[in-house]
């Protein structure tokens, strides 16, 4: 008689109870130790001397300055990288031409560049002593520790971001909604702006999201041009270190907090629109 | 509306996809343009629809050229293979689109547009699917969709991209069906892009056969598969038996002696020989040359593998007339060839 047993029998890809157990375990300390722990002590230091001292730290005039200059830093450099990451993507997605490989390679550059490289190449063009410095201080325009060497190398520093989240999205999309759109009698912009845009708009708001968080966060390229001129040139990491080399800890922490709270509300705004449209997400993918 | 061909030479770096072709096509058939994979059929639809520029040549749409206009001035429907629906539009808007993308002027009013759309998923017999997105429905629907939008804009030619392609075989032979009379209905002038022969010859008017960028043959269904005009196409539609063989005073013989294939005059020296599976003859006999050596039942049909003197051949026919011949693997069989096509060595 044919005896089955099933002691034995273990589906291959379930492991046991306890690697599972284990793996969940090493990934949450993971998280918690270094996540969450950074994240609450940032609040819990800005927080010390109690709530009156936190806000006196936010509302003193280099602090105001300082975080409405990073407002000002992203609110110009994410939308030019919105505008030309989609472009890139396009081109790189949609056609084939010579050099395309160059061009993806060079817009990957500020990525694997050091940001106090990308800052120092800004000095060397546009600075004084730089290869244009003379020329642009006989027009009397300033780049370098102004507001436009900070926005300058914001936008290189985070150049790739929405390129890189578009152009495998687009890629996998192919160009058949196109042509038919195409031949469905649609011009090139009606063709963009009814089919290519709708099909890419999650991509492009994650992207936008990451865009934006390292415009906000960026400390070496700012850092460089910057010429830490307090009230004036100093971008909100800028003047946590500052206030971080004067011991002023309170205050440091305080101005660190909102540049915390910046990325959590981003997480945030993702995690919502994910959620509220979550079934049109589902049904746009095949 | 007439399509004229003439010319029409593409090439992708070295490849030749298409090498000089002329093609007519009539007004209001649908016409079949068939090949194996690269065999420039798609490339030449794509240029009939202006999404792929032909490096020389015409391409006259009702007597006007046509090769520089943009697809969106040539007013053809297109279907792809993958339907290529708007995913993140509904039934309903996907249809629309080629309505509210007209410029002011010539654009309908939304009621209009409305009551288009609908009649149009009426005749795709889609109107309950209005409000679904393209990943809710199966892929037969999905290219009903593809159709009806096609459609919308009241194309002068319809032009399919292996329409069926996609779909599995029951799906595709029900749409098959319904497209056939869905053309003798509207009688718009289609061309339609296939590799399946059985689809070419029972769907089209004319079929057209296409080899390395050339066209071998046009004809009706039964023209080209009666009258073959070359090898290619003859072992192209349908399966083959091919021998090579030398002909000599009218008779094609095989180098072992062992067939020998009446061959029309034409034809001397080294040639090929053709016979269709069904055009060949088996008869129990027990000093006969052939030896069964398998047989495969398909459904009502029964093929028989034979070894004819070290020869392998394949005869077909339905399962009552083997029963009533009574052959079985290992049995000896006398074998005639009732048709056969002999062409030139190329």
């Amino acid at each position: 008689m044919l005896v089955k047993k099933a002691v034995g029998f273990t589906p291959a890809l379930a492991d046991s109870r306890w690697v599972k157990g284990l793996l969940i375990a090493t990934a949450l300390a993971f998280l918690l130790l270094f996540l969450v722990l950074p994240l609450v002590s940032v609040f819990v230091e800005a927080l010390r001397r109690g709530t009156d001292a936190y806000w006196a730290a936010l509302v003193e005039p280099d602090a105001v300055a300082a975080i409405k200059l990073t407002l000002i830093v992203a609110a110009i450099a994410v939308p030019m990288n919105l505008l030309f990451g989609v472009a890139a993507s396009w081109c790189i997605a949609k056609f084939d031409f010579r050099g395309k490989d160059v061009l993806i390679t060079l817009i990957d550059l500020p990525f694997s560049v050091s940001p106090v490289i990308s800052g120092l190449i800004y000095v060397l063009l546009f600075g004084l002593h730089g290869l244009m410095g003379p020329f642009l201080k006989s027009q009397g325009i300033q780049i370098i520790f102004a507001v436009p060497g900070l926005v300058l190398a914001t936008v290189f520093v985070t150049f790739p971001f929405v390129a890189r989240e578009l152009i495998p999205l687009m890629q996998e999309q192919g160009n058949e909604e196109e042509e038919a759109a195409l031949v469905l009698g649609a011009s090139g912009w009606q063709t963009f702006w009814r089919v290519t845009l709708p099909n890419i708009k999650w991509g492009l708001l994650y992207g936008v999201l990451l865009c934006n968080a390292r415009a906000m966060g960026e400390f070496g390229a700012v850092s460089v041009v910057s010429g830490h001129i307090r009230g004036e040139t100093n971008t909100m990491p800028l003047h946590v270190e500052i206030l971080y080399n004067e011991y002023n800890l309170v205050a440091a922490f305080a101005v660190a907090s909102v540049l915390a709270m910046l990325a959590l509300v981003t997480l945030v705004v993702k995690s919502v629109l994910e959620w509220r449209f979550g079934a049109e997400l589902a049904a746009t993918r095949h | 509306m007439a399509i004229q061909v003439s010319g029409i030479t593409k090439q992708f770096g070295t490849f030749r996809a298409l090498d000089a072709v002329d093609l007519e096509v009539r007004s209001g058939e649908l016409l079949a343009l068939l090949g194996p994979s690269g065999s420039g059929k798609t490339t030449l639809l794509r240029i009939m629809a202006g999404l792929e520029f032909a490096d020389s040549g015409s391409l006259l749409l009702n007597g006007e050229e046509a090769l520089s206009l943009t697809p969106r001035e040539r007013q053809v429907g297109f279907v792809f293979q993958h339907y290529a629906l708007f995913r993140h539009m509904t039934v309903f808007d996907n249809v629309a689109f080629g309505m509210k993308v007209r410029p002011r002027g010539q654009r309908p009013t939304s009621t209009e547009i409305k009551r288009r759309v609908m009649e149009l998923l009426e005749l795709v017999q889609l109107a309950h699917f209005a409000d679904r997105y393209p990943a809710q429905l199966s892929g037969g629907q999905r290219q009903r969709v593809a159709l009806a939008r096609a459609l919308a804009i009241e194309p002068k030619v319809l032009l399919l991209d292996e329409p069926f392609g996609a779909l599995d075989a029951k799906v595709r032979k029900e749409l098959r069906r319904w497209l056939r009379k869905l053309h003798e209905d509207i009688h718009i002038t289609s061309v339609f892009v296939t590799h399946d022969q059985e689809e070419a010859l029972e769907l089209a008017d004319r079929v057209v056969v296409m080899s390395q960028g050339r066209i071998e043959q046009v004809g009706s269904p039964a023209e080209v598969y009666d009258r073959p005009a070359s090898a290619f196409v003859y072992e192209f539609l349908g399966q083959v038996n091919r021998f090579d063989c030398v002909v000599a005073d009218g008779v094609a013989r095989t180098a072992n002696g062992a067939l020998s294939i009446p061959a029309d005059g034409t034809v001397r020296g080294p040639a090929i020989a053709y016979v269709r599976p069904h055009d060949l003859g088996l008869s129990p006999s027990a000093g006969g040359p052939g030896r069964v050596s398998g047989i495969h039942v398909v459904g009502p049909d029964a093929r028989i593998e034979i070894d004819l003197a070290g020869l392998p051949l394949e005869a077909e026919m339905d399962r009552e007339r083997l029963s009533a011949l009574g052959l079985r693997p290992g049995d000896q069989c006398a074998v005639h060839i009732d048709r056969a096509r002999v062409f030139p060595q190329p």
